[in-house]
């Protein structure tokens, strides 16, 4: 048997979805299920070995060729951007970028410049760009949520999923930036070197979402 | 202030010993064998005028050129792609120089590349331009060239084609704006057949655009003509992909059964001022192209001159990423002789050395004053032979 190929996956919810999607397609994921610490394991029947990666290292280890295929949230890959193929949508993992403020402020009123809070600078400075307004744009790394809460932000953009903490903490969304699925990503030489197999893969993964 | 006395700037390293025996080799492989195809090399200043790479086309976003000023406050970049250069010189000094024109080079470019994602600002690129043939020869010669190249790297490798203008046909039948053409592109680029599939869906079904749905999924060996022949009835698109189909075939018969030979009609790379034929090639174990080029006949007339060229970029420190990896790196060869001088026959010592060096010798001159520092450092060295120059000279074996 050829060398396995190797993908990588988002640690968490889209781990444990990309393992359904598997064993939905009839492959054996005992060892990935009982991993343990381990963070590469085989899957041996679908000659693929699993490696479990924070999400921007799943785009890192992609782009270098080191792994052939990862599985990401397209707010990562919204976020680093990079060079790969974006093959196909899983469609879980489904949320949302929205801009949100305090209810009922007039985030666009007024000639000042807004500053935003958010974990995703790339993302916010090209929605704003798009628009052809300046914003100052400051990085949060925790609950972004409390930004507009102490007066550093007028809003945020964040991914917004149910919109329940927003809702707490007396926010709302304004508006939606993007859209959020899940994608299976190829490295640029792999898709080409092992076409055959990594297309395999990709037609029973389509026929089964 | 911090200083930064010590270490070397985020893209760049310090190459030694072993690794510029690995470099030197795979450059002079390369250059060795387009030399030997009849190519002359050419070396273009490393500083540029920045308005050399600032076109009607803009092929390089000024975001990613090193800048600087001269003395009298104009814009230099430190050159970020040889084949600009090259333009430029073809469309003044060889103006009138009898074509094709075969040109070939082996230098350093200069990109600003993300912090922290373990790639290189400095690139070594050894390639080849052939200018003034618009022939499938022209394109034959530099694929075959290209070929050899990968074969010469002595690994397992594949070289891909494509016709950006298939591409460019199909885009310039949509009534869009180049903003729009532009996502297309991007999102053919990268096979991001969701995004596409949604941004082509806006603009309505129709015959182009189901076939620019299809086409970053047109790829793979020789059965990709059969399914693009229903790409669309259009005169344009099909005789392009008759051209194509002609090269590929030539192609796999000059590769032989070397290498592999795929196709690719997704290909539809930004920074290219690529009209025709592109190529790409990769090595096994390397996670992006080593070799890449095509077919570019309106870039010279930017320069005022206008004829048709096609090349290719080899990208030596790619090649030696992957020979790094794959086996140790190159020794380096010790001297065989060492000549150790006693007080007062310094001259004699050195007139020795030479004489065994017009021999084919390796040989060093002692750097010390007593005959037991030489016999050590010989030792650690693995020099085999001390001679002593003293008045009468004599030959120690280590």
């Amino acid at each position: 048997m050829s060398k396995p190929i190797r993908i990588a996956l988002t640690k968490g919810r889209l781990e444990k979805d990309t393992v359904g999607l598997l064993e939905k397609l009839g492959f054996d994921c005992t060892a990935v299920r009982e991993k343990g610490r381990k963070l590469i394991l085989p899957v041996p029947d679908a000659n693929l070995e699993v490696v479990l990666a924070k999400a921007n290292d799943v785009i890192t280890y992609v782009e270098h060729g080191v792994c052939d295929m990862g599985v990401v949230g397209k707010d990562t890959i919204m976020e680093m951007d990079g060079k790969f193929y974006e093959l196909v949508d899983l469609g879980f993992g489904r949320c949302k970028f929205a801009l949100a403020t305090k209810k009922g402020y007039d985030f666009y009123g007024g000639y000042g410049i807004k500053t935003i809070a958010t974990k995703y600078p790339n993302v916010s400075r090209h929605f704003f760009e798009k628009k052809g307004m300046d914003t100052e744009i400051i990085k949060i790394e925790g609950s972004v949520e409390l930004a507009p809460l102490l007066e550093l932000a007028d809003g945020i953009v964040d991914i917004v999923e149910t919109g329940t903490t927003l809702k707490e903490n007396g926010l709302e969304v304004i508006e939606d930036v993007a859209p959020i699925s899940a994608r299976l990503i190829a490295n640029t030489v792999s898709l080409k070197m092992r076409h055959a197999e990594i297309e395999h893969l990709i037609k029973l993964i389509e026929e089964n979402l | 202030m911090r200083n930064y006395d010590l270490i070397t700037p985020e893209g760049t390293k310090d190459l030694l010993f072993g690794e510029c025996i690995l470099r030197r080799d795979i450059e002079n492989k390369l250059l060795g064998l387009f030399k030997s195809r009849g190519y002359c090399e050419m070396i273009t200043p490393g500083l540029e005028f920045f308005d050399v790479f600032n076109l009607n086309s803009q092929y390089f976003p000024q975001e990613n050129l090193y800048k600087l000023t001269d003395a009298k406050g104009r814009l230099l970049v430190m050159r970020p792609d040889s084949t600009m250069p090259i333009a430029r010189v073809v469309a003044t000094r060889l103006k009138d120089a009898t074509l094709p024109l075969k040109l070939c080079y082996d230098q350093t470019v200069y990109r600003t590349e993300p912090a922290l994602k373990g790639r290189s600002d400095e690139i070594v690129q050894t390639g080849i331009e052939l200018i003034g043939s618009q022939l499938k020869m022209a394109d034959l010669e530099v694929i075959s060239t290209a070929v050899d190249s990968l074969r010469a790297m002595g690994m397992e490798f594949s070289l891909e084609i494509g016709n950006i203008g298939i591409f460019k046909e199909l885009v310039g039948k949509l009534d869009v704006s180049d903003h729009v053409k532009e996502k297309i592109r991007r999102r053919i680029e990268t096979k991001n057949f969701p995004a596409l599939n949604d941004l082509l869906d806006s603009l309505g079904a129709s015959p182009v655009t189901a076939a620019l749905k299809k086409l970053p999924a047109l790829f793979g060996g020789e059965e990709v003509f059969e399914k693009a022949a229903e790409l669309m009835p259009d005169e344009n698109i099909t005789r392009l992909l008759e051209e194509l189909r002609d090269i590929y075939r030539d192609a796999a018969e000059i590769c032989g059964s070397d290498g592999t030979i795929t196709v690719d009609l997704g290909l539809v790379n930004k920074t290219d001022y690529y009209t025709g034929l592109i190529i790409k090639g990769y090595l096994q174990g390397h996670g992006e192209e080593v070799l890449s080029g095509g077919r570019y006949d309106k870039l010279i007339s930017e320069f005022g001159y206008d004829i048709p060229a096609v090349g290719f970029a080899v990208n030596v420190n790619g090649i030696a990423k992957v020979m790094e990896k794959n086996s140790e790196l190159p020794r380096i060869p010790g001297a065989d002789v060492i000549v150790y001088a006693e007080e007062g026959c310094e001259v004699e010592a050195f007139k020795a050395a030479r004489k065994l060096r017009e021999q084919g010798l390796i040989v060093e001159n002692a750097l010390f004053d007593d005959l037991e520092s030489v016999r050590e450092y010989a030792m650690e060295h693995k020099i085999a032979k001390v001679v002593v120059i003293d008045g009468e000279s004599k030959e120690v074996q280590i």
